[in-house]
Parts: structure tokens; C-alpha cells; sequence
């Protein structure tokens, strides 16, 4: 129901609005809101009665599809709250866009359920196949929606993705046919159990191909590349769900495979655990690094992107039950942070029709709530206690120091403050230096429709970082059951 | 080494059809050519993933009068068949980036692309 929901309407999407194009975007919040009363149902019976499985008409796995429900899936609820928030914006934010004729619209909202059905997918699926399915419907959708824009090289940066993102797509199939021949199943719980006496060294081969593909639709660290472009040519609304979801859609699927293979303890992981961690940091470094020198605001977040992902990843390699904890936390806050911020650059666009951070000065007289909202997000993800992003980085620090690796805890807090200096700058930017253009003094605050996507996820933020208690209680059973199936790893 | 790369050919054919589509993607600086380097990747990963399913001597899958064991694997067959459909758009929506970004530039070589920013 969860995905069907969008995925329907998505396909719906254009023949509602066939009469009135207008109807379109009620439409889509509409699909979202059904979405997310499912999720929430699900989420609830999950911590209740803990994970579940549904199959597919009925067929008992090994031989039928299914669709597993378990804390890993309550990502499932930020897709909800993320998604339907975008949706949301993006009523007058498209309306505005000049790349995209009126007529066209419902086919954007299309592509955006489109994209969140098959994130929900990911997060729930149980099945192999039905992961690479899911994965290449969140790529498709999510090339053409970068192309949405119309800004000048948005073509270029759409197909660079695409390039790039097929690529990786195929390496994930790769591994899944090459699983599917050591063990004859596709069905995770299945696979894992079989993979037992399965042949070490093609074993070894497929979680490279996994964990390669993953890792560039995670990009992380060389393989990057593609998306300071993508995130930051796309809509605003769009950045917001390619930064805050779909990266994390290779986070999940790293999960997913780590879920697998720890289950079988066919493969010793620490190799893979020790490349992980240097990527991350690795990532942590570079993408604050670049960050610091750009003035596209977007471009700006787009670097932070990967060097948010690079904690994530170093979390996941540490492999230490903090780090791990930290990690997952983390895929949760920066998809709220990041959406928020972005969120908020697209409504400074919006107004001003300026992207830099030099022709943005002095906004925050003229916006005090959007630059408030982003002050907020810029806290947050520096990791200043009394927000969301300081109980993650915390967690992960603590558990570089448990996996006896200080190294990577001085690497995080080196990369932190690369964060700071640039954020600083777009903080010092709203509110300390003297506006370059008088007009931008005289600019309105956002209108409703894109001010309270914004607030409401600056307020998460800050509530995120009071209540951290509240996902650690969903995640720390998972965490102790993936790494306790590890033998002690 | 060289008997047991002559029994699985067709397994050394795909990873060979792989290793060329990517020195095409990677250096062609024609967009065009740089997809189609793509698609021969994509169609060696389908090979490798159907030459899974063989069976030496089997049949034809389908249920019927004269249907008799063994039958080759039909799963691998299924699950390219959606690889197939996923990999058509994927090159839909490639060739119409394509023709957008040659309306918009005026050229479809990488090199002057990067030039023009």
C-alpha cells in the first residue's frame, strides 16, 4: 500500500490534470498524505511488535516477492514527511521556474511521486531484484528531474548523472546475478542464509560491484563527481529530495548488503570496513574543503552533501555499535537538515533571482524567517549541541574512539570545522555584511506555501536534537542485531 | 588457466564486452558514442545474468504437449526481460537529453561542451 499509493498516482498524475492542470499539485499532496498515514501505521507496528514481512499474492519466500518491514524501513517516514513537504513547495516554486512550460507541470509532480515511490521501495523491499527495480525507477526519475530546471548546462549535469548513475546501476546488478548464481535465490533472508558455504572469492567480487555501484549513488569519495552539478542545477524542492533521500538510497542498499552477508558470516568485512572508513573520512575532508570555496549558495550545500555522506560512511565502517548508532541517526537529521536548507536557498532564489552568497548579503533583513530557519540548519549540521546534527557526530565520534581509531574522531572534528567556516560565511552573508544591491532590501518574505515547509523542518531540527532519544530507541535494536550477527565485529 | 577460461566463454565474453563499453564511455568524448558504450555494458551485464540460466541440453520452459526435462532456468530470462525494459528508457531519456542539449549548445562533442561553461 505504502508504495503503491504513490506509484499509482504518480501514473494518475497526468490524466487527473488532463482537464485543469491546476488540480495537479492538490493531487500529488493528496497521494502523499494517503502515503504517509500508511507509513506511519507501519511505523507503528514495527516498534510495537518489531520487524515484519508482507509477501506478494500470497507466494511464501523463497519464490515469492517480499516486502520486509523493519527499523531500517522507518527511513520510510522522513521519505513521507520530506516528500510531502516538497510537494508542497512546489506549488509556487515550479509555477516560477521558466524552464518548464505550464503545461508540462503535472508531468514534474509525476516524476516526483515517481521518485519517492521508489525510495520507499528501496527502504522496504526484501527482495534483490526488486531492490535493483526500485533503484533504477528512484535514477530515471531523479536524471529527469535535474533536467527540469532549464537552466543552461541543466542538460549537461542531467546527463553526466545519468552517465554516471547507469554505470553504477549496472555494477549493482552486476552483484545481484552474480549472488543470485553462487546461492540460486534472490530473496535476501534466503540469500543470507545459503551464503554460508558459498565460494569466498566471487563472493568477494559481488559486494565490490555492490558496494562500488552503492557508493556512487551515495557518492562518496572519488565518485562524487556527478553531483554538485545535479544537486545544484535541479529545483530547489527537487535538491531537496536528490540531497536529503536519494543519496541515502546507496546508504541503504549498503545496509541491506551488510544486513546479508554479516547474517552468513561468509566474508570477513573488515577490509571492506577499513576502505569505508578512509573514504569517509576522506569525503568529510574534500567535500568540506570544496565547499568552503564556492559562492553558489547551492553549490555549497551540494559539497556539503558529500562531506555529510562521508560521516555516514565512516560511521558504517567503524562498525562499532556508537558509530553505527551514529550513522543511522545521521541518514535521518541530514535529510531533515539538508532539506531544510535547501529548502531555503530555493526560497531565497526565489525572491531575490540571485544564487550567490555575495549578492545574497544582507537578505536576512529583508527574509528574517527563511535566513532564521537557515541559521538554524546551518547550527544543525555543524553539530552545535542543542540541534539534531550534535547527537549524530557525537555518537560517531564516540564510536571512533570505541572502535580504537582516534584518528577518524580528530578527522570528523576537523572536517566540523571546515563545516563551520563556510556556514559562518552564509550566516555572516544574511546578516552582518552590507547588501551589495540595494534591492534586496525591498524583496517580501516567501510566501506561505514554501515558508512552512521550511519552519516546520527547522523546527524538527532543533526538536530532533532535544528528543534524540526518540530514533535512538527505534535503531539501537537494529544496530545490536546487525552487529551481533557479526560475531562480535 | 587457459581450459578453464575456454569453459566459461561465455562468461569471459561478458566481462570482455563490459571492459569495451567502458573504454568507450570513458574515451569518446561524443555523447552519442559515449551511450552507446554504455548500452554494450548493460547488454554484457544481461549476457552474463541470462548465461546464468543455461542448462546443457535444456528446453525451452513452457508448459505444454511434448514439454519434457530439463528446462533451462527461466528466472534469470524474467528478470532480464525487466533489465531490458529498464535499460530502453534509460536510452529514451539519454537520446532526448541529447537532442536538448544540442538545441541548446549546438554540439554534442564533451570537449567543446566543457569548453562553452
Amino acid at each position: 500500500m505504502v508504495v503503491l499509493a504513490p506509484l499509482v498516482g504518480a501514473v494518475l498524475t497526468p490524466i487527473v490534470a488532463r482537464r485543469d492542470r491546476r488540480v495537479a499539485p492538490w493531487w500529488a499532496l493528496g497521494v502523499m498524505s494517503v502515503t504517509s498515514v500508511a507509513a506511519v501505521a507501519l511505523m507503528v507496528r514495527v516498534a510495537q511488535e518489531g520487524p515484519f514481512s508482507y509477501y506478494m499474492s500470497g507466494w511464501v519466500p523463497p519464490i515469492g516477492i517480499e516486502f520486509r518491514f523493519d527499523e531500517v524501513s522507518a527511513f520510510i517516514g522522513v521519505v513521507c514527511l520530506v516528500g510531502w513537504l516538497a510537494v508542497l513547495y512546489s506549488f509556487r516554486y515550479i509555477e516560477w521556474l521558466r524552464g518548464l512550460e505550464k503545461p508540462r507541470i503535472p508531468y514534474y509532480y509525476t516524476l516526483l511521486l515517481l521518485n519517492l515511490a521508489g525510495i520507499i521501495g528501496i527502504s522496504i523491499t526484501g527482495d534483490l531484484f526488486n531492490l535493483f527495480v526500485f533503484l533504477e525507477i528512484v535514477s530515471l526519475s531523479g536524471y529527469a528531474l535535474v533536467a527540469v530546471s532549464g537552466e543552461r548546462i541543466a542538460d549537461m549535469a542531467a546527463f553526466k548523472y545519468l552517465l554516471i548513475g547507469a554505470v553504477s546501476s549496472l555494477l549493482v546488478l552486476l552483484g545481484i546475478g552474480l549472488v543470485y548464481a553462487l546461492t540460486g535465490s534472490l530473496n535476501m533472508a534466503d540469500v543470507s542464509a545459503r551464503l554460508a558455504d558459498a565460494p569466498a572469492r566471487p563472493l568477494a567480487v559481488a559486494i565490490g560491484a555492490f558496494t562500488v555501484g552503492f557508493m556512487v549513488k551515495a557518492a562518496i569519495f572519488p565518485l562524487h563527481i556527478w553531483l554538485p552539478d545535479a544537486h545544484a542545477i535541479a529545483p530547489s524542492p527537487v535538491s531537496a529530495v536528490l540531497s536529503g533521500l536519494v543519496v541515502k538510497v546507496g546508504i541503504i542498499g549498503m545496509l541491506r548488503i551488510y544486513q546479508i552477508v554479516y547474517g552468513s558470516g561468509a566474508v570477513d568485512m573488515n577490509g571492506l570496513n577499513q576502505v569505508l572508513m578512509w573514504l569517509g573520512a576522506i569525503s568529510i575532508v574534500m567535500g568540506a574543503f570544496f565547499a568552503v570555496f564556492q559562492d553558489d549558495i547551492k553549490m555549497m550545500l551540494a559539497y556539503s552533501t558529500i562531506s555529510n555522506i562521508g560521516y555516514i560512511v565512516m560511521g558504517l565502517g567503524l562498525a562499532s555499535s556508537f558509530g553505527v548508532i551514529g550513522a543511522s541517526i545521521h541518514v535521518f537529521n541530514h535529510a531533515l537538515i539538508k532539506a531544510t536548507l535547501f529548502f531555503g536557498a530555493g526560497a531565497l532564489i526565489f525572491r531575490t533571482g540571485k544564487r550567490t552568497l555575495s549578492e545574497l548579503a544582507g537578505v536576512g533583513r529583508s527574509m528574517p524567517l527563511t535566513a532564521a530557519a537557515m541559521s538554524i540548519g546551518a547550527i544543525s549540521i555543524v553539530g552545535i549541541p542543542p540541534t539534531a546534527g550534535f547527537l549524530c557526530k557525537w555518537y560517531i565520534a564516540l564510536g571512533a574512539v570505541q572502535a580504537e581509531q582516534p584518528f577518524f574522531a580528530f578527522a570528523l572534528v576537523f572536517g566540523a570545522l571546515f563545516i563551520f567556516i563556510y556556514y559562518i560565511r552564509m550566516v555572516n552573508a544574511f546578516y552582518f555584511r552590507p547588501p551589495v544591491d540595494p534591492e534586496i532590501l525591498a524583496v517580501k518574505e516567501a510566501p506561505a506555501s514554501m515558508l512552512v515547509p521550511i519552519l516546520v523542518l527547522a523546527a524538527l531540527c532543533l526538536i530532533m536534537g532535544v528528543l534524540g532519544r526518540l530514533p535512538l530507541t527505534f535503531i539501537e535494536p537494529a544496530v545490536t542485531r546487525l552487529l551481533s550477527t557479526a560475531g562480535g565485529g | 588457466m587457459i581450459e578453464a577460461l575456454w569453459q566459461n566463454i561465455d562468461y569471459v565474453a561478458s566481462v570482455l564486452l563490459f571492459c569495451i563499453g567502458l573504454y568507450a564511455m570513458i574515451t569518446k568524448s561524443n555523447l552519442i558514442k559515449k551511450f552507446i558504450g554504455l548500452n554494450i555494458m548493460e547488454t554484457s551485464v544481461f549476457a552474463f545474468i541470462v548465461a546464468l540460466g543455461v542448462v546443457e541440453g535444456g528446453d525451452a520452459p513452457i508448459m505444454g504437449v511434448g514439454a519434457s526435462p530439463p528446462f533451462i532456468n527461466p528466472l534469470p530470462q524474467s528478470l532480464i526481460l525487466t533489465g531490458i525494459v529498464v535499460a530502453v528508457s534509460t536510452t529514451a531519456l539519454a537520446l532526448s537529453l541529447i537532442i536538448r542539449i544540442h538545441k541548446q549548445c549546438g554540439t554534442i562533442e564533451a570537449d567543446e561542451l566543457r569548453e562553452m561553461e
